[in-house]
């Protein structure tokens, strides 16, 4: 075998563990779109543009917690307390929006406010993490686990367990509605920025497409794109997860980056926290639980190795897509959501195999 | 049809071809008319979104599906994993993304936060009845939601009432009690709990002991009520307000060796609820009507489909309460959630 065949071997088995989620996600689509069809005899169909936008707004909250969290693990650290954190922005927001806008403040400055207030009271427990974890060396693991129980605590403490409702109209538009507005059929049209005021068959036909929270979500992803992989921060986040030590030797500020980090894995999922309260009218404490787990499979599958100094923005969106793909795919074959934890189980392994054995061969290739 | 059968066999002449012209065409006008009539009426095909998985909807389930089975129908079921408008609308928005459901029984898990995602539903031509749990005030006519056809549930403050008139009764009219609640927000067991306080205000010689809140967990209501039984050794009785929180009391009082001294009422006649009955862990077992809520939300649909306009906006089903003595009484032992094998 020559050098240059070992090459080509290379280049393909790393093309391979790099592209191989996309074409896992082509692949699923690809199957609910003939599956559900041919189960429903042509009744039913996964390719429509009001399930493309439903499967958008399904990766919101889990794209923005697994966001924060993909700069956290590639600094070979992890956040376990986004979910109540998202929960305790959602209700500081709530109730921030509610005093203000029944003291009579402007509704849309109310908004505003409430939206920062919410930020701010999530980037607070991340800070002390990130403080905690950088000058203490406690593990990440412990806390944030910590820390999750205390934004949970807090979050419960300020609501009372209630949902925080009450909210004016703009918070549910906020959450609701959309950039544009496609009306199918012979009557049809498209509008921009504002729901045509129609009913019937017309409102029927109305697909919201790319609602406010998934503008936001992509706005911020490509500004996370852009910070991870083209700015000397984002460098150092690799530097930071490949080699402590050496990062340290380097020059680079590690604690101070740590600190940053956490308080920008807090950030992403306090803006999944208002974006809930915006879409739901409400300010619930228990919105980011449920889905912590799924925005940690996400980063998982995204190719973020676990031990840090790999992995990427764009990975963790497909992680992302995978699963609301698939629960929205179940649905609609009425199979069991059930079934989506097995997968996505199975996936999540599966996605550390391919790399730990890409990580092998290539090994063993340099070595032999 | 009809009157073409009756016009054949009516008196026998001749048939003279005028006549047979005129009932041909009776046939064909009445065929068509039947025809529009049946193209103008469509099917109903039903989704159903229970809350979460318990044996309370999967008993609804068995109602929903008998009813479609009666009528003919499609049912599409899904069951959130975990309670909560996070979990549940991804799923609600795929059922209606499917684009072939006309009527929704849903089970709102916020009653404030559903409605902004079933208005969506709504939008896109479903119909929705709320089971067990309702929208805004509950109010269908005169509130502020009033997009669902009907809310089919129990009164979940007199069922409250009803539990704790008959703790009461258990414990001697007096003394401390204490209550389980899963979730402030979700409309049934805020409202059981409230009807339970004024139930025991009626009462001068009881008072409450605290409220906690599991999160619909058995394992958190079981810590909490450990930790409350030890707290207050006085404790006289508990209200375990759903499936989950009775469970957790339950086991709270039998693993402290409280059993028969602390009286646990439990709403929701699971099949773990009417074993700690018997074992006389649990004094008393609401049962709600699940099936009967199943059973009728789908009855409604079809109803509404074929035009019927007076149909209720809100149907109370309704409770039986099962004790030791009745609890093999197959009147009664009817109500207790049977699910699987």
């Amino acid at each position: 075998m020559g050098d240059g065949t070992v090459a080509r071997q290379k280049q393909l088995i790393l093309v391979f563990s790099r592209v191989w989620a996309w074409v896992f996600l082509a692949g699923l689509i690809a199957f609910f779109a003939t599956s559900v069809n041919i189960q429903s005899r042509g009744g039913v169909n996964f390719l429509t543009i009001r399930n493309s936008q439903n499967i958008l707004m399904a990766i919101v909250p889990v794209l923005l917690m697994g966001l924060g969290q993909t700069f956290v693990v590639i600094a070979a650290g992890i956040d376990l307390s986004v979910g109540w954190v998202m929960g305790l922005s959602s209700v500081v927001s709530a109730m921030v929006i509610v005093a203000l806008t029944d003291r009579g403040t402007y509704e849309p400055l109310a908004i505003v406010i409430g939206c920062l207030a919410g930020v701010v009271a999530a980037i607070i427990p991340g800070l002390i993490n990130g403080v905690i974890i950088a000058t203490l060396r406690i593990p990440s693991f412990i806390v944030t686990l910590g820390m999750s129980f205390i934004a949970r605590g807090v979050a419960f403490l300020l609501s009372g367990g209630n949902v925080v409702g009450g909210q004016p109209q703009g918070v549910r538009d906020l959450g609701n509605e959309a950039l544009l507005y496609l009306i199918s059929g012979s009557h049809g049209g498209l509008y921009f920025l504002r729901p045509p005021a129609v009913t019937g068959e017309a409102l029927r036909q109305l697909d919201r497409i790319l609602q406010w929270p998934v503008v936001i979500t992509f706005v911020l992803l490509l500004i996370m794109l852009f910070v991870l992989h083209k700015t000397q921060f984002g460098r150092h986040v690799y530097a930071i997860g490949g080699n402590r030590e050496a990062a340290l030797r380097a020059g680079i500020p590690v604690d101070r980056h740590i600190i940053v980090l956490y308080a920008l894995s807090a950030a992403t999922a306090g803006i999944a926290g208002v974006l809930s309260t915006a879409r739901f009218s409400g300010g619930s404490s228990i919105a980011g639980d449920p889905l912590l787990l799924s925005s940690i499979a996400a980063v998982i599958i995204g190719g973020v190795s676990m031990f840090g100094g790999e992995g990427s923005v764009s990975g963790t969106l497909i992680g992302a897509l995978i699963i609301a793909v698939m629960t929205t795919g179940l649905v609609m074959l009425n199979v069991q959501p059930f079934w989506q934890y097995i997968v996505v189980g199975i996936v999540v392994i599966l996605a550390v195999l391919i790399d730990q054995a890409r990580d092998l061969i290539i090994g063993r290739m340099e070595a032999g | 049809m009809k009157r073409w059968i009756a016009d054949n066999s009516g008196p026998k002449e001749p048939m003279l071809p005028k006549r047979f012209l005129i009932s041909l065409f009776t046939f064909v006008a009445l065929l068509t008319t039947s025809l529009l009539a049946q193209a103008q009426f469509k099917k109903p095909k039903i989704g159903f979104l229970p809350g979460v998985v318990d044996p309370f909807y999967q008993v609804m389930e068995i109602g929903v599906n008998e009813a479609a089975a009666d009528y003919g129908l499609e049912v599409v079921t899904q069951y959130p994993q975990t309670w909560g408008p996070t979990i549940q609308t991804p799923i609600l928005d795929a059922m209606v993304g499917r684009g072939d459901l006309t009527y929704l029984i849903i089970a709102p898990t916020d009653k404030e936060q559903m409605i902004a995602p079933l208005q969506r539903a709504v939008d896109a031509g479903i119909k929705v009845i709320t089971v067990d749990t309702f929208l805004g005030d509950g109010d269908y006519i005169n509130g502020k939601v009033t997009f669902p056809l009907s809310y089919i549930g129990s009164d979940n403050v007199e069922g409250g009432k009803i539990a704790a008139r008959a703790l009461a009764k258990v414990v001697g009219n007096k003394g401390k009690v204490y209550i389980q609640n899963t979730n402030v927000g979700a409309s049934t067991t805020e409202q059981r709990g409230k009807g339970f306080k004024d139930g025991i205000a009626e009462f001068k010689d009881m008072q409450l002991a605290g409220e906690d809140y599991n999160l619909d967990d058995a394992g958190t209501a079981a810590q909490q009520t450990a930790a409350k039984l030890q707290a207050n050794p006085d404790l006289v009785g508990i209200f375990g307000v759903n499936v989950f929180s009775a469970q957790g009391a339950g086991n709270a009082v039998k693993s402290a060796g409280l059993g028969g001294k602390v009286q646990v009422i439990a709403f929701d006649a699971t099949k773990d609820a009417i074993e700690n009955l018997r074992q006389g862990v649990v004094s008393l077992v609401i049962a709600q009507k699940p099936h009967d809520m199943g059973y009728l939300a789908v009855a409604f649909a079809m109803a509404d489909a074929r035009g019927v306009t007076s149909l209720p906006r809100r149907v109370t089903t309704g409770y039986a309460v099962i004790d030791a003595k009745n609890v093999d009484d197959p009147s009664v032992s009817r109500f207790i959630y049977r699910v699987g094998k």
